[in-house]
């Protein structure tokens, strides 16, 4: 293993107090609960918005806290839900009068936690609701799983429901339009490489010079299949028609499109996979109306990328296209 | 046979140690199928726990069991936390405020844990998870101690069950947790809860007659 580290062990929390340090005055570290926050949370005209979720998927979701998005995010260890305290001490320090939102990704741990930490704040009188994220069409949603994942696609019902919580929406309304989001959001990734978790110290799995993992998960999960390598365009020609076949996306929709890097994907092939994505869309008929190209849900070091689709109407896009101020930027 | 404190402290310190000692072991198990983080959650939670060994509130076994529930939630990340944690919190309530169980209310803490473990999993028997290995060992236990065997030897019996029970998740079909995505791909696999589960009871099996002796000799001291 060769990488960034210090003892493996302290790995989240540098992170954590990195992106603290680098955003003094919007961010605040709480060591304690694994916890960045907006420094100016909780606030009383607006529903607090928190996520959880393993680290390893930065900049999710701790980098997506701020201005316009989530007010805080207390994620677990690398790939691994927080623990339910972690949850209930967030909850704590940014209960809002206009209750908290939480935005769980759909896994098990990350399920039973925020569950059990709902129990626990609503006893206390803190007024909480949820929303389950599950745009990953590589899993089939049966009633034999837990179904479907969370993965890139979180960031459109971040943005969106961070939008709408800015203008001080009700909670009710942030349930309802973060479900709506979620309803017409879907995703699906794949891999070329494995990804190396920092307490482990090998790869989480073994993948071939000449293999891929098509429907990989962000936790390296199995996919659909395991396939020879294939060209560019044949991948995203296979990913699009997966996430486009699920919904489905029909002529005449109009749609964003994600191009979402693993973590180990230089920028340029990512921006190749979107030109072919796009071209794609529009033989279909589909109406790319906004793109996203670039890191929103890594897997560590994976190289690899995932293809989103959002169908849009023009509330959503108005949330989509309204101002934010997070820790990812280029300015 | 009755469980006193100590009992239950020696259970739930050879169960962190077995926790903390296997952590390699149970990643590699979960890796195969899961994201490798098993290993890491359960020796993160039960080193907390003896971490704070001294200052677990020693005053009933109820409050004992909350103790290490609220230490365990409060590190372990994942899913075993809130699976743990809930086990330990169910376990604890029916203990209560005693400082010695008999048999009956031993038998009654497990089965509140495991099924505080169902509904928290919302799972069951079949689904390849640690219940694979648990309730069959908790009612291999409950026939030793109900035909009036001995704690050692019903230990022995639950270990030997848990080992061959957790042996039997290979040919399954994940069905919760992230295993679950693997869906006929995680046929083969050991399921990792299962098998720490099992190696829990083989450890405490290995080491209780050390145990009762040490207890006697502290009792006749």
């Amino acid at each position: 293993m060769k990488k960034l580290i210090n003892d493996p062990q302290d790995f989240v929390a540098e992170m954590l107090k990195g992106t603290a340090l680098a955003n003094p005055g919007s961010l605040r570290y709480v060591p304690e609960f694994n916890l960045i926050m907006r420094v100016d949370a909780p606030r009383e005209d607006k529903v607090s918005v928190i996520q959880g979720s393993g680290s390893g998927h930065e900049p999710a979701h701790v980098m997506f806290v701020g201005r316009g998005m989530l007010d805080g995010a207390c994620p677990g260890d690398v790939f691994s839900a927080p623990p339910v305290d972690y949850v209930v001490g967030t909850t704590k320090m940014l209960n809002s009068p206009m209750g908290v939102l939480y935005l769980v990704n759909n896994y098990t741990g990350d399920g039973m936690a925020f569950e059990m930490a709902a129990e626990i704040v609503e006893a206390e009188g803190i007024r909480v609701a949820t929303v389950v994220i599950d745009d990953d069409v590589a899993v089939k949603d049966s009633t034999y799983t837990i179904g479907r994942r969370g993965v890139a696609g979180n960031f459109f019902v971040i943005k969106a429901v961070g939008a709408a919580a800015e203008l001080s929406a009700s909670l009710d309304d942030l349930v309802l339009l973060g479900n709506r989001v979620n309803s017409v959001t879907r995703t699906m990734g794949m891999a070329l490489t494995s990804c190396t978790p920092p307490a482990k110290g090998s790869p989480l799995f073994e993948l071939g010079q000449s293999e891929m993992e098509m429907g990989v998960g962000i936790h390296g999960e199995p996919g659909r299949s395991r396939e020879p390598l294939g060209s560019a365009n044949e991948i995203i020609d296979a990913l699009v028609e997966a996430v486009v076949a699920d919904l489905p996306y029909r002529r005449g929709d109009q749609v964003a499109l994600m191009i979402n890097g693993l973590g180990a994907t230089p920028v340029s092939e990512l921006y190749l996979a979107y030109g072919r994505a796009h071209e794609q869309l529009v033989a279909r008929g589909i109406d790319v109306a906004r793109s996203y190209v670039g890191e929103y849900c890594t897997s560590l070091d994976m190289a690899g990328c995932s293809v989103t689709l959002v169908r849009l109407d023009d509330g959503l896009v108005d949330y989509l296209a309204a101002p934010a101020d997070v820790a990812v930027r280029i300015f | 046979m009755t469980a006193t404190l100590g009992d239950v402290a020696f259970v739930i310190g050879s169960m962190a140690r077995t926790a903390v000692d296997n952590e390699g072991l149970f990643g590699e198990l979960d890796a195969v199928v899961g994201d490798g983080d098993f290993g890491y959650s359960m020796a993160r939670g039960f080193e907390a726990v003896l971490a704070g060994w001294s200052e677990l509130d020693r005053a009933s076994i109820g409050g004992f069991l909350k103790g290490v529930a609220t230490t365990v939630m409060g590190r372990m990340g994942g899913t075993s936390g809130p699976i743990w944690g809930t086990a330990l919190l169910r376990a604890g309530t029916v203990a209560g405020n005693e400082s010695e169980l008999e048999c009956a209310e031993v038998l009654a803490m497990l089965w509140a844990a495991i099924e505080g473990i169902r509904q928290r999993g919302k799972s069951d028997v079949g689904d390849k998870t640690l219940l694979d290995a648990l309730v069959p060992a908790v009612n291999a236990l409950e026939g030793e101690l109900l035909n009036g065997g001995a704690a050692a030897d019903a230990l022995s019996r639950a270990a030997v069950v848990a080992s061959e029970a957790a042996e039997a998740t290979r040919p399954m079909v994940a069905k919760r947790g992230r295993a679950s995505y693997a869906g006929d791909r995680s046929v083969g696999t050991l399921d990792p809860g299962a098998a720490a589960v099992a190696r829990m009871f083989q450890d405490i099996a290995a080491s209780w007659s050390e145990h009762v002796g040490r207890s006697d000799s502290e009792a006749h001291t």
